[in-house]
């Protein structure tokens, strides 16, 4: 179980690495100016655009700037805009917001689609099941923003139930934009809970737990659920993990100041060390997630401890 | 990020081989939307008997899926779209007044403007109505789907091609080149798509076809990749493999006649799939503002360019989002019903 | 709070009774490729401290005779005819509460293959403990420790460092006397095991077959082994019922049926064994396959493939009847009695 940890664990970090270095180097290769961005028409000395150049790192070669940006990492340094707000804070605000929505849209995808994929799984090809096939894929089909969209102007507007943008305290206002940003997940969950139900259901050990004359709610409920929870608890782990690391485009439509909306403005801007400073972010949080998943998923089966 | 993801977003960073068989499997079989016909629960019946014909997995498959109609239509329709990307303009006609209002300039009928007719709600003479320059909705939707089919084709056909080899030789040869490929895989797929798209598409000025396409190859090409190795490595296992090993066969034999004619199904069925994620994937660019530019003519910046206008003018954000719709789902289904007809325990 | 045994275990029965009998029973399953007729009016019967032996090919129905007793057939399969009585009363006439209280604690059934007839996340004295924590109404600790003694008495050693080891951790025969301590744990009557040794090595085969054998003498439970392999047969056999393609068509004790086999069938069966003593030669199978169960033969359902048979009359118009052709035997072909002649077996006269 240790060599396991650890190999996971040494896997990790070159990935992180390779990762955070390719962003880093795409922003690099953002066209155009930043420093002349910021002042927008007024002439700024050539000394004053050197001494700016020299605070960011603008003038070293991309290895070295990414080597100093890492060094500043470790010690929760994500760097400055050019405005001389530090990145950190600005993750510090806005990532709440995102994490609320994140969590939000966890519970529901994660209940509904749990639920969906047990009723389905245990009635296989009845009414429940197909109906549970049929909506999914109609909501995969219909991409996240169209989905949105029409959200908004179905629940917002016509019926008038949610806000339709922006945040306000507590929970409410998140309902809508999380049901939309957990849509997608939903059906893959739903779908994977059913398969895998289905398939556990048809296995050698089912018909022994029954041979031995458990009540089926046992055989089901203790011993089918058991397995075949497996790979969706897999999933929902890592979903966590991208979740929590922004939604662009739902906070996009829903107006939430959240981190993807920031880093979308950041692009715009040219404020890179935004960009990046989030990206990298997001990305330490995905790899956690993975890591916290392979390690969960150690303890769920046994198999895999010994090896 | 989370808002466009790649299917396959259940493996987690390293996963161990064999049950990264069986997770990929399993998120594959969760695509399934047709319960398997009446399943056979004894052993006694599958056992026994002789087959008529010679039985062959697409073979097999192509015979089952003849005979189902969601395959049909979901086939149909799909030739319909090649059909209205191949001409558009002599679908446009089945809209009499759309196209002779288009065609007022024959060159570029889908870009023909006429400023006073701005956001006109549709009508019996103009189905969909006008967009907010001016233009015949009805042609533009038409005219979308071209681009729509090249990206989707284009960017999963590299992406298989690129599957198919780097998934060979990670399976294959194992050790080292399956350490470097895995890694690589990792480092792509921790990039988060809707966000690393962003990123990398605001750094490129021109931003064409064939950029959208290469950054969306770049970021789908880990999961095909995956798929393949796990086939390579269930079937390099195979007893039939160890047998033509012993009677001198050569790597490329075996890969060839072996291995690949069955293990290549899974990765066929995702890159189904797939056409119609890309496709949803250039129109989430597109809404962000990084995809494709004007003058192209996409579903995803028709959408996009909806949104000011959503509660005055619906009709904007609804034929795009529509065609869209269908065209992915088609795509989705087409993969699905693959799946069953490939799935040999469904038999 | 300890629940009681079923009221089934406390039932006596008299002499003329056996602990266990099939009459007639039919199970056919109505797929959407035909309906698949896997077990065609089959009769035994089982006493306490008897081993029945059910020998046949994949797909003569043996494996499903079984799971009609157990109650295990599911849709699309159905009881389409026939009885089960146990201790006199018939099961299939049971509702379905008690007929679950009987599985598993009176009558019960282990698989072959243990690593996948095993739950793999569940510990194997989990597994075991079950059967008490279900039937007995143990807490979960009693029944661990019942768990172990059981471990004990199927010899898997230093069972008290194993008890929470999972099914994979063990080798093949290990899991295997872990099945067949889930299969004694409640002292059931009558113990149905399919396949006990088929997925195991030779030398483990003979263990596990004589752990099974002393078991059975400890507690003279009824022993139905369904199998395939001639050899088991005959070491832990005392009679055995041939089945071919759904139905019965020999039944005799073993030494009977091994000396001087009373159908083609079995006959052809005993001869495609290579023995030692055998010099050289070519391997005698029987030519073909056996049928689809879709699609049963005419009259005799081995005719295809018998070398004795002659159409149309009477091996394809007819079919042969289960009949006594010498005390205690029966065989179901037109021609047992020439068969038994010719290998020196006196019949009853016809």
């Amino acid at each position: 179980m240790g060599r396991y940890v650890a190999r996971r664990l040494l896997q990790a970090i070159p990935v992180f690495f390779g990762a955070t270095f390719i962003v880093f180097a795409m922003v690099y290769l953002i066209p155009g100016d930043p420093i002349r961005a910021l002042n927008g028409e007024r002439p700024i000395s050539e000394s004053a655009q050197a001494v700016l150049r020299d605070r960011y790192n603008l003038d070293d070669p991309l290895v070295v700037q990414y080597a100093k940006y890492v060094g500043g990492l470790v010690t929760g340094d994500f760097g400055e805009t050019f405005r001389g707000q530090p990145v950190w804070d600005i993750i510090k605000e806005k990532f709440p917001v995102t994490a609320k929505l994140a969590l939000a849209a966890f519970i529901f995808e994660g209940v509904l689609g749990l639920l969906a994929g047990i009723l389905a799984g245990l009635r296989r090809g009845s009414f429940m099941d197909n109906l549970v096939l049929v909506s999914t894929t109609f909501i995969v089909a219909i991409p996240v923003f169209v989905l949105g969209f029409v959200a908004q102007l179905v629940l917002g507007v016509q019926v008038g139930w949610f806000p339709i943008a922006g945040i306000q305290e507590g929970w409410y206002s998140y309902i809508l934009p999380a049901m939309v940003l957990g849509s997608l997940s939903l059906v893959y969950i739903a779908r994977l809970t059913r398969t895998s139900l289905v398939e556990n259901l048809r296995s050698d050990y089912i018909r022994t737990a029954e041979a031995k004359g458990l009540p089926r709610r046992r055989v089901v409920g203790r011993h089918a659920l058991r397995n075949s929870l497996i790979p969706v608890v897999t999933f929902l782990g890592v979903d966590l993990g991208t979740l929590m690391a922004g939604a662009i485009i739902t906070e996009g439509i829903f107006n939430i100041p959240g981190v993807g909306r920031e880093v979308f403005l950041a692009v715009g801007s040219q404020e890179y060390a935004v960009v990046v400073g989030i990206v990298t972010a997001g990305i330490l949080i995905f790899i956690l997630m993975n890591l916290v998943v392979d390690l969960f998923y150690a303890v769920l089966d046994p198999r895999i401890r010994y090896e | 990020m989370s808002d466009q993801r790649p299917a396959g977003g259940a493996d987690t960073l390293e996963p161990d081989d064999e049950e990264a068989a069986r997770q990929e499997d399993l998120l594959l079989h969760a695509a399934s939307t047709q319960p398997a016909a009446g399943a056979l629960s004894a052993a006694t019946a599958a056992e026994g008997g002789v087959s008529e014909y010679q039985a062959s997995l697409w073979g097999d498959a192509w015979r089952q899926l003849r005979r189902k109609p969601l395959f049909l239509i979901a086939a149909g329709l799909l030739v319909l779209f090649v059909a209205i990307a191949l001409a558009p303009g002599v679908f446009a006609q089945v809209c009499n007044s759309c196209a002779e209002f288009a065609n007022q300039d024959p060159r570029s009928p889908a870009n023909f403007a006429d400023l006073s007719r701005s956001v006109e709600t549709p009508s019996a003479q103009h189905w969909f109505g006008f967009d907010i320059q001016g233009r015949d909705y009805f042609t533009r939707v038409l005219y979308g789907t071209r681009v729509s089919l090249i990206i989707g084709f284009l960017v999963v056909g590299v992406d298989v091609v690129i599957a198919l080899i780097l998934g060979c030789i990670a399976g294959f040869y194992g050790r080292v080149f399956d350490s470097i490929i895995g890694r690589g895989a990792d480092i792509w797929f921790a990039l988060p798509t809707t966000l690393a798209g962003l990123v990398f598409l605001s750094v490129l000025d021109n931003r064409g076809l064939f950029q959208v396409s290469a950054v969306l190859i770049f970021l789908g090409w880990p999961t095909l990749m995956r798929l393949m190795r796990s086939s390579v490595l269930a079937g390099k296992e195979a007893d039939y493999v160890q047998a033509a090993r012993a009677l001198g066969a050569s790597d490329w034999r075996i890969l060839r006649v072996h291995i690949l004619p069955n293990g290549i199904a899974p990765v066929i069925v995702y890159a189904t799939i797939s056409v119609g994620i890309i496709v949803s994937a250039e129109a989430a660019l597109s809404f962000l503002g990084v995809g494709l530019q004007l003058p192209s003519i996409s579903w995803g910046l028709m959408i996009a360019d909806s949104q000011g206008r959503l509660l005055s003018s619906p009709h904007l954000l609804l034929f795009p989002g529509a065609f869209l719709s269908v065209f992915v789902l088609c795509f989705i289904v087409l993969g699905d019903q693959l799946r069953d007809a490939l799935d040999p325990r469904l038999r | 709070m300890r629940k009681a045994r079923t009221a089934l275990a406390d039932i006596e029965f008299g002499p003329s009774q056996h602990l266990l009998e099939v009459r007639e029973l039919a199970v056919e399953f109505n797929t959407d490729y035909g309906n698949v007729h896997a077990v065609n009016g089959i009769n035994y019967t089982l006493d306490a401290g008897e081993t029945l032996a059910i020998l046949g090919e994949s797909g003569s129905g043996k494996t499903v005779s079984a799971l009609a007793i157990m109650g295990l057939i599911d849709r699309p399969g159905r009881i389409a005819e026939g009885q089960i009585l146990y201790k006199g009363i018939d099961l299939l006439t049971l509702p379905t509460a008690e007929r679950r209280s009987v599985r598993g604690a009176e009558i019960a059934m282990i698989f072959q293959d243990a690593l996948s007839a095993l739950n793999p996340v569940f510990s194997v004295g989990d597994q075991i403990a079950e059967m008490f924590v279900v039937h007995r109404g143990m807490s979960k600790k009693e029944g661990m420790r019942k768990a172990l003694e059981l471990m004990d008495r199927v010899r898997i050693p230093s069972a008290k460092e194993r008890l929470h080891d999972y099914p994979h951790q063990f080798s093949g025969g290990m899991r295997q006397r872990v099945m067949i301590a889930i299969g004694i744990s409640l002292d059931p009557d009558i113990l149905i095991a399919d396949e006990p040794s088929t997925a195991l090595d030779v030398t483990v085969q003979a263990q596990i077959m004589e752990l099974l054998k002393s078991l059975q003498e400890e507690t003279q439970m009824g022993l139905i082994l369904i199998t395939h392999d001639l050899g088991v047969v005959a070491e832990v056999g005392d009679k055995v019922c041939v089945m071919y393609a759904g139905k019965i068509v020999e039944k005799a004790s073993v030494s009977d049926v091994y000396e001087s086999p009373a159908h083609p069938y079995t006959e052809r069966l005993m001869n495609s064994i290579p023995r030692v003593n055998q010099k050289g030669g070519r391997l005698d199978p029987i030519k073909g396959s056996p049928p689809s169960l879709m699609n049963i033969p005419h009259g005799c359902p081995f005719h295809p493939r018998c070398p004795r048979a002659r159409i149309p009359d009477p091996c394809r118009s007819e079919v042969p009847p289960l009949r006594e052709v010498v005390t205690n035997r029966l065989s179901a072909c037109h021609f047992a009695e020439e068969l038994l002649a010719e290998e020196g077996v006196e019949v009853f006269a016809t």
